[in-house]
């Protein structure tokens, strides 16, 4: 193990991060199907506790002597406060304490750019105030009685306008996300465009999506002296101890967080939530236990959405189909508080092309901030590319599934170096294979019943190759259990299932040996789960562990039966020796002493130079009723290059899910804003629309096109929770197109959108 | 959600003379929309009257010469499940499994499907709207998707009520208790636009209780229910259309058709059910029959796309039926 | 847009009185409530709880619950069975789905006092001691779960569903499921287990 200096892609940013690495060299495991376990249709790790109703999430959390608080929100979308009256909701009936930022000191939050209770709101959700009462109800009603006056403030909801106004200030600094825009450029676009025979240029957009995840955003915070544990519904369980210590001055090791289950986050548990701060605030001062549970409309005013996008791409190329050029400007609104909306990376790395100029707008508004969700940018700036680029090809007469392998990149497009493995174009045939490609409409639109079919395709390139530092411990324990531990997260991803099975394959022994703990600050350093990150920072950290720890069960075994180690031969849990048993992990176990089978684990670091990506293609049938503009997705295949599969089951299932996301995207799901009002007129399960069983795809078929990614890590893995849902909207955008003829520029591609796109008057 | 007083008296003139006496005491069937708008604070009962305890409302009863009799509190998933409604009024079979999901079926009365509030966002968010009481109707101006093409004004909800559709089109007839007195009238009637009462989506006065629903016997009957929307289940109409004919070699004897989300109640339009006597069905009539549609409609900003959607679904509809 | 920052005018009392329609609503003139002319039903209602007599997973319980306490409220918060989750407390996702006398309801959109009197099972009354119904196990075996929050809910779904109708066809699962919303869509994975269970004709 050795201290090194590493960088990888988490969400769309270059970490750099020093920490301790595995030095291990290990060989690449064989194939998936010469290993017992890897790979595998193994049944979910916590799926017992799951389907029988035990697992306790943060949201199930009941201490002894609890108590609940509630957050009051802004209903206005901007204003200053000139008065809060809490003397009635006080007085209410179980209420304790009552938090504004008139009895509460200034922590800062979103950077400087707000308080945890601030006197300026910029959004309707804003908080504003924290009853805390002996019951949920209390606190509810309590919310109801507190009295406030506001200097109403002029505000935006939209973006463009947001950027123009002239009489807005969001903030002291203006209106743009961190003051600038964010802007790339290689070789030059004028010239690139000067060369170009056909120019296509057009503008696209998307919605504002929100997470919605099941389990709302809660946390419960308790003070055992001078520590702090907190109960928390995220996806970073260090990120939250961090931010909460440096928010408290206290040290880091003073914070546990734990979260063993938690349903769903899709980006929005990224970070700490100021409920989770108020929690410990609150707990502190009454020396109990505090809940603070989000409602749904907090959901989805509150805790974070997919920033919209308005995209103008501009693509130059010559008549046989090579891009010369590519330009791409978007404006994004990312709400009240900073954040990025950016959505080109696709355009700057998805195909060869030369010259490329890049600018991306973050506007402030007076509407909820954004956050990461599944892929940002990935998936907005997708559907614009793939839009494009199949204009384009129809317009020189291309088959688009050509034209695309006619720009294909060979080598990374950013930095230029060569990828660990790009296996895209085996993606792309295999894809058109199964989707029946050749059956497309040569000419969009073309079929004559009411209700058409559409062949459309898309890609996706993301990250998704984690590094370090990541690490596992593994001890085995005196009865032979085999125990892991790592302080990652299973967000429903199935991080609990591959680390057993990886244990269980390197050790050799049954996966009902293996005991996962995950979860919980007091284990050794995991990544917050989120970039496609967690599966190829943690697996290679666990295979260390294991490696070691029968290293380690060679000397222990050599100490026990007085045996030589290169005497001993390790097969399915004992040592052999000139064909006889002589001892195993049990007999082991059971007679070294104590912590003796203790083994640390690492993620090594990642090869300089190499460019981890993974790669896929998505195809998507659809059946367009031009009579009611409702589409149905018949089928879609998902082709894609993600290394190692870990659990084929698991994996399928994650596909899926990418899958559905990006069809409610692509189909449903929008975030309705009065502009008038500055007010949210969805923020419930009923009017945001997530599809229902009745809306999934017929038929999906998952394929993964290699074994593994030799170069990615020891485990050859990479993630795949993103690259599921990058290209499915733009898949089936294409297909809708290639079903009706006419382009549906804007997402979700609602009814009323097809019928006002086919019937003109 | 606040909390409340909960009674379950034993008869609808208990129920009715106290819903006439006490001060906002609301009537709770299913319960399925009104804890939603007790839950946002749209309304905040003193009392709930829960009527659940009067099993006599609780009925499906065919008879040749009577027709079909629903008590009002009988559940959507009963008549869903009733052989002589799937039989001899597929109509409102179709339509009463368009609604919600299973789940608020098991739950929520057909009463209470006919006599829901509207699901307009700014009614249910948190706007002072017309039909709140307020001055103005924020969709004028604001998000106009969902609302209404015609019939609007000053309020302009759409009805939100499936079976509604269907009971019109297979002219149903409510019957309406109170304390002292019982009358029946027409579903038709039963409805109300807002330029007679923005409040108000029918015609309930207080202590009023829709008590059961009676449709005449039209057993020899095609018919059909179409709903628009924009996913597959728990949605309410984009537009929906209801249809039911007497049928005779492709010809149209007598027919009805009634539209659901283009007005603040179910609507007919009348061109189309004269012109639906001795009615061939093929492409050139259907074509012209549609056209005679939706002529007085008048779109806001966004719901535009309402008015060919509800002739194309006379399309649909009529083209689907002989096939 | 606070309630409170609204002057209660004329227009808000007609928009009270507007709301006396129909099944939804009803509405008296009289402007003050006296107890004397309440019918005896509601006299106990007076004191803030109300009685109620429930079965839940086979045990029978007798508990006085405030009127406004939903079924899921009551089944998490007073029974301690935390199984049944409450996701949109809007009966608009499903994950509180449990059934009332044999059929599939959401618990966290309908009062618990609307349960009195009948019998509930809620996932936790699935298991037989430790060991899972088959349709838990088909969800495991067929992977019909990512995070597992909706899942109670999918399960009752699936279970209430199969228990009205063993034979199922595939439009019947999904319309059958269509109630029970999953965001991590697993939608076909559940499908899956739903049809595993149906094979094991239970």
């Amino acid at each position: 193990m050795s201290i090194k200096k590493s960088k990888h892609f988490f969400e769309e940013d270059f970490v750099e991060k020093i920490g301790e690495v595995s030095d291990e060299n290990y060989k690449q495991l064989p194939p998936n199907k010469d290993l017992k376990y890897i790979g595998k249709k193994i049944p979910r790790y916590d799926g017992y506790a799951k389907v029988s109703g035990k697992a306790v999430y943060t949201f199930d959390i009941n201490l002894p002597n609890m108590v609940y608080g509630k957050i009051l929100r802004s209903e206005i979308p901007h204003g200053k406060i000139k008065s809060i009256d809490i003397s009635k909701a006080k007085s209410t009936d179980g209420v304790l304490d009552i938090l504004t930022f008139e009895n509460t000191p200034d922590y800062n939050w979103y950077g400087n750019s707000s308080k945890l209770f601030d006197q300026v709101v910029r959004y309707e959700g804003d908080e504003i105030a924290c009853i805390c009462a002996e019951t949920q109800k209390d606190a509810e009603e309590a919310a109801k009685k507190i009295i406030i006056s506001y200097e109403k403030l002029p505000f935006e909801v939209d973006a463009e306008k947001s950027f123009k106004s002239e009489n807005l200030k969001i903030h002291e600094s203006g209106n743009i996300s961190r003051e600038k825009p964010d802007e790339y450029s290689r070789g030059n676009v004028d010239d690139g465009f000067e060369q170009s025979e056909i120019i296509v240029e057009d503008t696209y957009s998307t919605q504002i999506a929100i997470h919605n995840p099941t389990e709302v955003h809660c946390s419960v915070a308790n003070w055992e002296g001078e520590k702090l544990k907190i109960w928390d519904s995220t996806q970073g369980i260090f990120e939250v101890r961090n931010s909460i210590a440096k928010s408290l001055g206290i040290n880091e090791e003073n914070v546990q967080v734990i979260k063993e289950y938690m349903g769903g986050g899709f980006g929005s548990k990224l970070e700490a939530g100021k409920y989770t701060l108020m929690a410990a605030i609150l707990s502190k001062k009454l020396k109990r236990p505090v809940k603070i549970v989000l409602d749904r409309k907090e959901m989805n005013l509150a805790v974070g959405n997919r920033p919209d996008s308005k995209q103008t791409l501009k693509l130059g190329l010559k008549k046989d189909g090579t891009i010369l050029a590519l330009n791409h400007y978007s404006i994004a609104n990312v709400g009240a508080y900073p954040s990025g909306g950016g959505c080109s990376w696709p355009a700057r790395t998805m195909y060869q092309i030369p010259n490329v100029k890049t600018v991306d707008y973050s506007i402030f508004t007076n509407t909820g901030r954004s956050r990461a969700f599944r892929a940002p940018g990935h998936v907005q700036g997708t559907f614009a590319l793939d839009a494009i680029m199949d204009d384009a090809a129809e317009k020189i007469g291309m088959d688009p599934l050509e034209f695309r392998i006619k720009n294909y990149a060979e080598k990374d497009q950013v930095w230029g170096g060569n990828y660990s493995s790009k296996m895209l174009k085996e993606a792309y045939k295999i894809g058109a294979e199964k989707i029946g490609w050749g059956k497309r409409n040569k000419i969009p639109g073309s079929e004559k019943s009411y209700l058409k079919t559409g062949i459309g395709l898309a890609s996706q390139i993301w990250w998704g190759g984690g590094g370090p530092p990541a690490h596992a411990n593994m001890k085995i324990a005196k009865d032979g259990l085999v125990h892991v531990y790592s302080g990652t997260q299973d967000l429903g991803t199935g991080t609990y299932t591959f680390i057993s099975q990886i244990a269980a394959e390197i050790l050799e022994i049954p996966l009902n040996k293996i005991k996962v703990h995950l979860g919980d600050t007091d284990f050794p350093f995991g990544p917050s789960s989120g970039g496609s990150t967690t599966a190829p920072s943690i697996s290679p950290a666990v295979r260390d562990a294991a490696e070691k720890m029968k290293k380690k069960l060679f000397s222990a075994a050599s100490a026990l039966t007085n045996i030589s180690e290169d005497k001993l031969i390790y097969s399915e849990g004992s040592f052999s020796s000139e064909n006889i048993k002589i001892i195993n992990i049990d007999e082991i176990a059971n007679q070294v002493e104590s912590d003796s089978l203790f083994t640390k684990g690492s993620r090594e670091e990642n090869i300089e130079g190499i460019v981890v990506q993974t790669f896929g293609a998505q195809f998507a049938k659809v059946e367009v009723d031009t009579l009611t503009g409702n589409v149905k997705v018949i089928k879609i295949v998902a082709a894609h290059d993600i290394g190692r599969t870990l659990n084929r089951q698991t994996l399928e299932n994650q596909f899926h899910g990418g899958i559905m996301q990006g069809l409610g995207f692509a189909l449903t799901e929008e975030r309705i804003m009065d502009s008038d009002y500055g007010k949210m007129l969805n923020p419930n399960m009923h009017d945001y629309k997530i599809p229902t069983m009745l809306d999934a795809p017929t038929e999906i078929e998952v394929i993964i096109v290699n074994d593994m990614d030799e170069l990615a890590n020891n485990m050859g893995v990479k993630g795949i929770g993103e690259p599921a849902m990058i290209p499915t909207a733009a898949a089936i955008a294409n297909a809708v197109y290639n079903a009706i003829g006419v382009r549906i520029k804007s997402l979700p591609i609602t009814p009323d959108k097809i019928i006002n796109a086919l019937y003109k008057n | 959600m606040n909390n409340f007083e909960y009674m379950q008296p034993e008869s609808i003139e208990i129920a009715s003379k106290f819903l006439k006496k006490n001060s906002s005491s609301y009537l709770y069937a299913g319960g399925t929309d009104i804890l939603g708008m007790i839950k946002e604070d749209i309304i905040s009962p003193k009392q709930l009257v829960n009527l659940k305890k009067i099993n006599s409302l609780n009925y499906i009863k065919f008879d040749e010469k009577e027709g079909l009799k629903i008590g009002a509190l009988t559940k959507l998933s009963e008549i869903e499940k009733s052989e002589i409604i799937k039989k001899s009024f597929n109509v409102l079979h179709q339509a009463v499994k368009e609604v919600a999901t299973l789940q608020l079926r098991n739950v929520g009365t057909i009463g209470g499907n006919i006599c829901q509030r509207p699901r307009c966002f700014y009614f249910r968010g948190d706007f002072d709207c017309i039909r709140k009481g307020g001055d103005t109707c924020f969709a004028v101006t604001g998000n106009s998707k969902y609302h209404c093409i015609i019939g609007g004004g000053p309020c302009y909800i759409v009805h939100p009520s499936d079976t509604a559709v269907a009971l019109l089109a297979l002219d149903a007839k409510f019957k309406i208790s109170s304390e002292k007195s019982e009358k029946i009238i027409s579903a038709r009637e039963f409805f109300v636009l807002p330029d007679v009462d923005d409040q108000k989506e029918n015609i309930l006065k207080d202590g009023e209780i829709l008590t059961e629903i009676i449709i005449p016997n039209s057993s020899n009957n095609i018919s059909k229910f179409i709903k628009v929307k924009e996913r597959g289940a728990w949605d309410f109409a984009l537009v929906s259309i209801a249809g039911v004919f007497e049928i005779e070699n492709k010809i149209i004897k007598s027919g009805k058709i009634t539209f659901g989300g283009v007005a603040p109640i179910p609507w007919v339009e009348e061109k189309v059910n004269t012109g639906l006597t001795n009615f061939k069905i093929d492409e050139n009539n259907i074509e012209k029959l549609s056209s005679l549609a939706f002529t007085k409609a008048e779109a806001m900003d966004k719901n535009s796309y309402k008015i060919p959607l509800a002739k194309n679904l006379i399309k649909k509809l009529l083209s689907e039926i002989v096939y | 847009m606070k309630k409170s920052d609204k002057p209660i005018n004329s227009s808000r009392r007609k928009f009270l009185k507007g709301m006396s329609s129909g099944i939804v609503g009803a509405y008296a003139i009289t402007p003050n409530l006296k107890i004397e002319n309440l019918p005896k039903e509601i006299s106990d209602s007076i004191e803030g709880k109300i009685k109620l007599t429930i079965k839940v997973n086979g045990d029978k319980i007798s508990k006085s619950v405030k009127p406004n306490t939903t079924l899921a409220e009551f089944i998490r918060e007073d029974l301690k069975l935390t199984g049944t989750k409450i996701v949109c407390n809007h009966g608009e996702c499903g994950s509180c789905t449990v059934l009332m006398n044999g059929e599939a309801v959401y618990s966290c959109h309908m009062l618990a006092l609307d349960a009195d009197g009948s019998e509930i099972i809620t996932v936790e009354g699935l298991l037989k001691d430790d060991e899972l119904h088959p349709v838990q196990q088909s969800f495991i075996d067929k992977d019909g779960l990512q995070c597992g929050f909706c899942t109670p809910g999918q399960i009752m779904s699936a279970y209430a569903l199969l228990k009205n109708n063993s034979k199922p066809t595939d439009e019947e699962i999904k319309n059958g499921m269509s109630g029970n919303l999953c965001r991590c869509g697993a939608y076909p994975k559940i499908f899956d287990s739903v049809k595993d269970a149906v094979s094991k004709k239970i």
